[in-house]
């Protein structure tokens, strides 16, 4: 399993955790971990601690995803990046637009 | 039985009445039993002397030397029959290795038949008792030897906790040599910290046998970096396989960020961690929302954990019911208020060892009657990141071509088969995450615009992403002509490496570049752009080259 995608115990937040590699094969499978938030506004949390590679595509699937989700959810946050995929992350400016821990 | 005796009138008078009586015996001389060092028989022993024939000296030199001998399961209990009535008293000195009766003859018939028979008698039950203590000797050894090879391998298997971890406090008592308590400490590769605090039903070493798994697969995750979650669902996946229906083990896994501010718990079935500030602020209880593990089949598991963010200057303190249940030297329990009194009072990391003083004082003389565990972590940056780095300064230069023609490029994944070939050469290894986006970015690029022909302003729509790479999927495998080919040269020395990727499509109008981070394309190429040098197109976009430095 590639993705795997859970909420917290009081249904506040929605984590979804991508193993390995991060690219346009999970086009699909992540689109439907943020299809059915309900009407609770969770934060969603993408888990990074196992994501070794990523590309633009990954980038590009977070931005879809931000887009989509708009006011829905309180909040996206990206946890437990490797060193080498925040540098990613900061070098296209997505601290400007998610909450990188 | 034997018969040892001085040949005398009442030696065959004796004889004579023991024959009458049914007894079966073999006789032998002094001389003889001085020789044979006196009593070596599994029965017992009857001497017969007449104060004439003067041997008392000679018996008593026999029992001096059977009580200074080793063997004390050779030794028996002796009957001696005299008419030396002077010298009756004077033999039971010494019952501790064997017993010495004495008749005065003559006796009244009957009472010696009893005599002899209560005199077996204690000598078989003798016997009996010398060989229990044997074994129990035997089995004390063993079972000693055995808790050693134990003990041998929970030092082993311990052996990573991580215990010294500076900014976590322990107390750890078992009740016996073998702890049913666990509490283990890991590091994550990301700078992150898991604690795992578990008991299992009963103590000893039943419960402390469940550790070994337990502690194998909690360190072997923890070096994986793996959530919670799924740490968790392996615990009881393997649990509940191992353990008997009667036995579980409560549990609560935690893991703090690198930065000390995320908390992420899974509480099975264990006591409410606490939460409280340096300043003795209880801020908040991490109450079990779950079975203890073990209990449920993995359907029905449920791994669902709790997040927070804890405040700076805050500790969590995780704890056994072994800790509340803490019987006082008035026999009422400690209490979950009390702890958390206690948690107020000595709340800074310097006071941990007044509060473990708190508690001994508390038990007194109390023996335990549960393992005790408790641990206090403190919510703070964990400085853990810093040392993980990889060393490595040796360097291999190499260069690699590989060139694929369209069916090739149908089958295969070369990104992958690349990153595979180069990720884990020393220095490259540790950028393997940045390898792997560089060749994906240009193989990507080659492939979807240069041969599929794909053009990435779909993406705009709401569904374009979806319907990029289903295009993607189709053209690619109708693709029936075209290649790729990718060079990497690694020049070892400059800590440089060097990419270029060529297709054999149409090309595109390199003046077109342009920044556009904020649509959904473009961003492969300014990533690109900034982690690469000298990056250039030749051949009318056909051939991409960048360089990146190590």
């Amino acid at each position: 399993m590639a993705l795997h995608r859970q909420f917290s115990n009081d249904g506040k937040e929605l984590i979804i955790a991508i193993k390995g590699k991060f690219d346009f094969n999970l086009v699909q499978e992540f689109r439907q971990a943020y299809n059915n938030i309900g009407e609770e506004r969770p934060t969603v949390i993408i888990d990074l601690r196992e994501t070794e590679y990523l590309d633009s595509s990954a980038l590009g699937m977070l931005l879809n995803m931000r887009k989509s989700l708009g006011n829905s959810v309180r909040g996206i946050h990206i946890i437990n990046c490797r060193p080498e995929v925040r540098s990613i992350l900061d070098i296209s400016r997505f601290d400007k637009l998610f909450t990188i821990e | 039985m034997h018969v040892v005796h001085d040949h005398s009138k009442l030696a065959t008078d004796v004889l004579h009445q023991l024959e009458q009586l049914d007894f079966e015996f073999v006789t032998a001389g002094y001389s003889e039993a001085v020789a044979r060092n006196g009593l070596l028989s599994s029965d017992i022993t009857i001497y017969i002397y007449a104060a004439q024939t003067q041997l008392a000296p000679a018996l008593r030199k026999l029992f001096q030397q059977a009580r200074e001998d080793d063997f004390e399961a050779d030794i028996n209990d002796c009957l001696i029959i005299t008419d030396d009535a002077r010298q009756l008293g004077r033999w039971n000195d010494d019952r501790r290795k064997f017993f010495v009766d004495v008749v005065l003859w003559p006796e009244p018939i009957g009472i010696l038949k009893t005599r002899i028979q209560s005199l077996e008698h204690a000598n078989s039950l003798r016997a009996e008792l010398t060989q229990t203590r044997h074994s129990l000797a035997w089995h004390a050894t063993r079972i000693d030897r055995e808790h050693q090879l134990v003990e041998h391998i929970f030092r082993n298997a311990l052996s990573r906790n991580y215990l010294e971890y500076p900014h976590i406090r322990t107390y750890l008592t078992p009740v016996s040599k073998f702890n049913g308590d666990l509490c283990l400490v890991a590091p994550g590769p990301i700078g992150n910290i898991y604690v795992f605090m578990a008991d299992f039903t009963g103590h000893g070493l039943a419960p402390a046998t469940g550790a070994l798994p337990l502690s194998q697969a909690f360190f072997a995750m923890a070096d994986r970096g793996v959530s919670v979650a799924e740490m968790v669902t392996e615990f009881n996946f393997r649990l509940n396989r191992l353990l008997p229906d009667d036995m579980f083990c409560a549990g609560i896994l935690l893991e703090l960020s690198a930065n000390g501010e995320r908390v992420t718990f899974w509480n099975g079935g264990m006591p409410p961690a606490v939460l409280f500030s340096d300043t003795g602020e209880i801020i908040d209880r991490m109450p079990a929302q779950h079975m203890a593990l073990g209990v449920l089949d993995d359907d029905d598991f449920d791994s669902r954990v709790t997040t927070f963010r804890a405040p700076t200057n805050s500790n969590i303190a995780l704890y056994t019911d072994g800790v509340i249940e803490l019987l006082g030297h008035k026999m009422e329990f400690l209490g979950s208020d009390t702890l958390e009194q206690l948690l107020q009072r000595f709340s800074a990391p310097a006071d941990f060892p007044k509060l473990v003083g708190e508690l001994e004082h508390f038990r007194g003389t109390q023996p335990l009657h549960d393992d005790l565990s408790l641990a206090v972590l403190s919510c703070c940056p964990t400085g853990l990141d810093e040392l993980k780095q990889l060393k490595d300064d040796t360097a291999m230069p190499f260069t690699l071509t590989i060139d694929l023609t369209s069916n090739q490029l149908r089958e295969l994944d070369p990104v992958n088969h690349v990153l595979n070939a180069i990720g884990t050469l020393p220095r490259l290894r540790n950028h393997r995450t940045t390898i792997y986006l560089l060749l994906a970015e240009a193989y990507n690029n080659a492939l979807e615009h240069g041969l599929l022909r794909l053009d990435s302003s779909i993406k705009q729509a709401p569904e374009g992403f979806m319907n990029y790479y289903q295009l993607r999927a189709e053209r690619l495998s109708a693709l029936d002509e075209g290649r790729i080919r990718i060079h990497v040269n690694f020049i070892a020395e400059k800590g440089l490496l060097e990419f270029t990727v060529t297709d054999t499509g149409s090309g595109w109008d390199t003046n077109r570049v342009i920044s556009s981070s904020h649509m959904n394309h473009g961003r492969g190429l300014d990533l690109l752009r900034q982690l690469t040098t000298q990056l250039k197109w030749e051949q009318n976009g056909r051939e991409v080259y960048f360089s990146y430095q190590l």
